[in-house]
């Protein structure tokens, strides 16, 4: 069996500079893995998360999704599959629910089954959020609403990876952790593949991730 | 009634006088105005009559070469004009801007001189050139918006677009709202016109005809074919040029290519 995700020497450099992101970056991620990437601002993070699901193109080397490189798979269709919610979570303007079921309008997703009113509703206490209304606007909502909604509309897509860009980094301490806790239950309980990078001193309490420090434009294993 | 009135160069020298009183007020008042007013008045009187000089070198000469040379630089230099316009320096749109332009154009003209109005030989240059100039001087007005709203809306929301790619859509799902609304820009002056059309302003082909003489119900037929010419000229255009842009501002991966300014 193939890794869910492997990485093989990736080097990647912004467009119009010369300096490396990445220098012949390497890693895998086996199924069920919580992958933790810790580092200071600016080593590239992100750009990490956003090689895996193409939004950003690498200058050499290669990215392998269940044993195929991620170039030779429909863009849309391997982002159903890995699933990458941003630092800044980003709503439609219209309602929590229109917002939550905004993947099912996309035709990749038109026959995967679309949950109902129940059962959004149930999936909002899971989240934290027992008070949202599904008819409200979702433009309203503070940032960790928003986090919250924007994770659970990732997941509703029922993605085999979920790449997470900084949780937490626009939110208070009390939404911060509930973001981690719900990170955790969804490894721990309905075993998601996630992978998350932060600059945050996080420990989680329920889980024990394959924690990853980006330096010197390589991925380095923390014991 | 049919008389056409020429005027003679003295008549056209009297209508001088109102320049006089441009220049007249922009001195009064401090406009600062008074070097454009005369270089304008200039480019006006010379630009115009050189044009008629072509133009009537062109109808004496009736060669189809020579007709589409005509076509083809008023083609670029409404390129020009839109590439002076829209300041894009990361997504390369001249070329398919520039082809859509000709092969519309082209289109909508033969389609009204050859077609509606039924002139043998097609590019028959009283007609051909008219309605050409017209299909490209009111569309490429269109581009120009439509291009312009759209680098914008794709620099101002590139991160809700990667929100839909990342869901799930493709690069055409994630950039409907914004292709709709760039299309829909460039063609709203252009429906506006139709709106207005005899009530608040007459067209200046048609009060240019009803001055030359021509029945006024002869001029409203043609304005007609030029309205619906140019409503349509500019929705083709405008949608094929959408159509190619919207797909280079995406890579190969589908991945938005325009960074924010």
């Amino acid at each position: 069996m193939p890794p869910l995700l492997e990485i093989r020497n990736i080097s990647f450099a912004y467009e119009g500079s010369t300096a490396l992101v990445f220098d012949r970056l390497n890693g895998s991620v086996q199924e069920g893995e919580f992958i933790l990437v810790k580092g200071p601002s600016g080593t590239g993070k992100s750009t990490l998360l956003r090689l895996i699901c193409r939004l950003n193109q690498p200058q050499g080397g290669s990215i392998l999704f269940q044993g195929r490189d991620i170039t030779s798979i429909a863009p849309a269709k391997l982002r159903s599959a890995v699933s990458y919610v941003a630092q800044i979570p980003q709503m439609i303007d219209a309602s929590v629910k229109e917002n939550l079921l905004l993947p099912f309008s996309f035709a990749i997703n038109a026959a995967k089954p679309r949950p109902g009113t129940e059962e959004l509703t149930e999936m909002l206490q899971k989240f934290y959020l027992p008070d949202l209304n599904l008819d409200q606007s979702a433009m309203k909502l503070s940032i960790g609403q928003k986090q919250r909604l924007a994770l659970m509309r990732a997941l509703l897509q029922k993605p085999l990876l979920l790449l997470l860009d900084e949780p937490t980094s626009a939110l208070d301490h009390e939404s911060a952790s509930m973001v981690f806790s719900i990170m955790e239950r969804l490894n721990t309980e309905e075993r998601k593949t996630l992978i998350t990078v932060t600059h945050l001193d996080y420990k989680p309490e329920t889980v024990r991730p394959l924690t990853y420090t980006l330096a010197h434009r390589r991925l380095n294993r923390l014991l | 009634m049919n008389q056409i009135v020429t005027i003679s160069t003295g008549q056209l020298l009297l209508a001088l006088v109102f320049i006089l009183i441009a220049q007249a007020s922009s001195f009064i008042y401090h406009l600062g105005l008074n070097r454009d007013i005369t270089i304008g008045t200039l480019r006006t009187f010379s630009q115009l009559f050189l044009m008629g000089y072509v133009l009537t070198f062109i109808l004496k000469t009736s060669n189809p070469l020579l007709v589409m040379s005509v076509f083809m630089v008023m083609v670029v230099s409404a390129m020009f004009i839109i590439k002076g316009r829209v300041k894009e320096k990361q997504i390369p749109y001249i070329i398919p801007t520039f082809l859509t332009m000709l092969v519309s154009y082209m289109a909508t003209a033969f389609f009204v001189s050859g077609l509606v109005i039924g002139m043998t030989p097609w590019w028959e240059p009283r007609y051909f050139i008219p309605a050409g100039g017209m299909v490209i001087g009111n569309s490429m007005s269109a581009l120009a918006i439509s291009l312009e709203r759209l680098f914008r809306d794709m620099r101002q929301q590139k991160e809700l677009v990667e929100m839909k790619l990342s869901l799930g859509a493709d690069y055409r799902e994630a950039s409907l709202d914004i292709f709709r609304n760039a299309v829909s820009a460039g063609m709203i002056p252009s429906i506006n016109a139709m709106m207005g059309v005899g009530l608040v302003f007459i067209p200046g082909m048609m009060s240019g005809q009803i001055l030359a003489g021509t029945d006024p119900l002869i001029a409203v037929r043609y304005q007609i074919v030029v309205m619906l010419m140019l409503v349509g000229s500019t929705a083709v255009s405008s949608v094929v040029v959408m159509l190619i842009v919207r797909r280079r501002c995406f890579g190969s991966g589908e991945e938005v290519l325009l960074s924010p300014h």
